[in-house]
């Protein structure tokens, strides 16, 4: 009997898994996982933490005997693999063990940045991507002794670690090496509105400036910022982004064959494959299409995991899809805030913006050509917006018509931002 | 089975009955600012005035490959398998507004609560023999249910 391994159990591993037996495949499928738990999102480690869902929502696909039994998989729950040997597609556990399979998939995710900071415990530092982070940093809170916190990262995830501590009322002062807000989805533009709306809550922003070193003592810890500046707090919360766990696969020892290309991700062509047939990845730790520059590129959203579990899946059970590929995109909302980004804003273009009450809509546009939308402050219709200019960037027909248009005015869309994005359509 | 909801531009005069009927069945609020989870606007195109001037009513078209139920990160949107909606159970949603980036029909909103509120093709009424209350209410048929066994 076929048998695949898969390596890593997250979002892409339980989508591969699921597409695999939807598509019939009846070989034998291991899952290896170096956690007890079943597959978690690390965007909800945050909502735990506010206390907005109980542990068990960390874990959107169900337990681990749910998901044993309705895929007839054979789970391998902490368990450490050691390396992929490419060549013999053997998974090598820790102990040494090895298990030849015939096709394997990689979907190990990426893990918080946490750089080395200096000494003392490690009881005032904290990241945000597990549910042992989740875990740690909630039982702290909930002991009702910090009051002041510094949060480095000014991103998707930093932004919901400073929104929970303010709730609950914990003074927060929010730093970041980039100088400005969400650097990789935000134009300069709207970063300034948003900055300007956090303090105008209270929260102190220091960006521009990264984190030396920190030094803790029984209480506290110091932050030491590159430009001199030291912060003192209760707590240190590092949203500092991820790095791929590309460890399986990188300079493993190949012979007669070719490695598997990792990047700052493992490389994949448009069926998930790497560069080694048989061994395939999705999902965080792997680079796949960005059809805006055309090249692979690591995009770590959770949309983009399942969808490239479920194309990894098809193949791997014997049809034939290719991933369709993505561009940087977020929403996020906090407080009461909604920010929607699509495409890249660091492209150098003209920018135009359109504001409407509390509402702003601002593009990049060069030569006719689209390049990312912000929106500050209406969700409603940004799906609609996101598909267009995914689309266009595809070199696909947006099938922006008459309805859309309709639909977009009704949600609310100011005409002007509308005629102008419609005009370049 | 699966069922579709489907609208004839050509039959539609406009009378909005559609979401006032999908206001009730759903408990929508509207002395709070809460709009239907069906809309009806009209559609005009500014770009190309020579189409045709028409109006539209529009809700989740419940796609065959949903991008909102992959797309949320706490597992709540899912194909009901008696009917082919889509359909959710908000109980750990968190209103990040994941559905709503991902759907290019501008359907998910939020409900009063936070948590997304959209068209569920009133599965409950088509599981019981009814029609969805915006067909029910439809005076020129605009609005069909169809229904068709899926491959």
């Amino acid at each position: 009997m076929e048998k695949t391994a898969m390596i890593g159990f997250g979002c892409a591993g339980y989508h591969a898994l699921r597409t695999m037996r939807q598509q019939g495949y009846q070989g034998e499928i291991h899952v290896y996982a170096n956690v007890s738990h079943p597959p978690a999102n690390p965007m909800l480690t945050t909502y735990y933490v506010a206390g907005r869902i109980p542990y068990e929502g960390m874990f959107p696909f169900g337990s681990l005997q749910e998901l044993a039994s309705e895929y007839q998989a054979v789970l391998h729950m902490d368990t450490n693999v050691l390396r992929v040997d490419t060549a013999s597609r053997q998974v090598i556990l820790s102990d040494q063990t090895a298990e030849a399979y015939d096709q394997i998939l990689i979907a190990t995710g990426a893990r918080a940045v946490s750089p080395a900071l200096g000494g003392g415990s490690q009881n005032r530092r904290f990241l945000m991507r597990t549910a042992q982070d989740a875990l740690q940093l909630k039982k702290l809170l909930d002991e009702g002794n910090v009051s002041s916190a510094v949060v480095v990262g000014a991103s998707m995830v930093g932004i919901k670690v400073v929104e929970l501590l303010h709730d609950r009322g914990i003074s927060v002062v929010l730093t970041d090496l980039a100088p400005r807000m969400f650097p990789l989805a935000c134009m300069e533009e709207t970063a300034q509105e948003i900055r300007k709306d956090l303090e105008r809550r209270g929260i102190v922003t220091m960006l521009g400036s990264g984190v030396d070193r920190t030094e803790t003592y029984e209480q506290g810890i110091f932050t030491y910022l590159s430009d001199g500046r030291v912060l003192e707090s209760d707590i240190l919360v590092l949203c500092m982004g991820t790095r791929a766990n590309v460890e399986l696969v990188a300079n493993t020892q190949v012979i007669d064959s070719e490695p598997v290309k990792v990047n700052r991700g493992i490389v994949v062509d448009r069926r998930m494959q790497t560069t080694v047939p048989g061994i395939y990845a999705a999902g965080d730790c792997c680079e796949g299409l960005n059809i805006q520059t055309g090249e692979t590129a690591l995009i770590g959203l959770w949309a983009n995991a399942a969808e490239q579990g479920r194309c990894a899946g098809v193949n791997m059970a014997g049809g034939d899809v290719l991933y369709g590929g993505s561009l940087p995109s977020n929403i996020t909302h906090y407080f009461d805030v909604d920010f929607v980004g699509v495409g890249d804003p660091n492209i150098p273009g003209h920018r135009h913006i359109f504001r409407r009450g509390k509402e702003t809509y601002a593009l990049t546009e060069q030569d006719g050509r689209i390049s990312c939308v912000n929106i500050l402050g209406n969700y409603r219709n940004s799906g609609m917006i996101h598909q267009a200019l995914t689309k266009i960037i595809a070199g696909e027909d947006p099938e922006f018509g008459p309805d859309r248009w309709g639909l977009l005015e009704a949600g609310g869309v100011p005409e002007e931002f509308l005629t102008f994005m419609g005009g370049l359509l | 089975m699966r069922y579709k909801i489907t609208f004839d531009e050509a039959k539609c005069v406009a009378c909005g009955a559609c979401a006032v009927a999908c206001m009730d069945q759903n408990d929508i609020q509207a002395e709070e600012g809460q709009l239907p989870l069906r809309r009806t606007f009209t559609k005009e195109s500014r770009l190309h005035p020579e189409e045709t001037f028409g109006y539209y009513s529009h809700a989740c078209e419940h796609c065959d490959d949903a991008p909102c139920i992959p797309a949320c990160p706490s597992g709540c949107l899912f194909k009901d398998p008696d009917t082919g909606f889509t359909v959710f159970d908000t109980t750990n949603c968190i209103g990040c507004r994941s559905c709503a980036f991902a759907c290019p029909h501008g359907a998910p909103t939020m409900g009063l609560d936070g948590k997304m509120l959209k068209c569920d093709g009133c599965s409950q009424r088509v599981k019981a023999g009814l029609l969805p209350a915006c067909v029910a209410v439809c005076p020129f048929d605009a609005l069909t249910l169809e229904e068709s066994y899926n491959p």
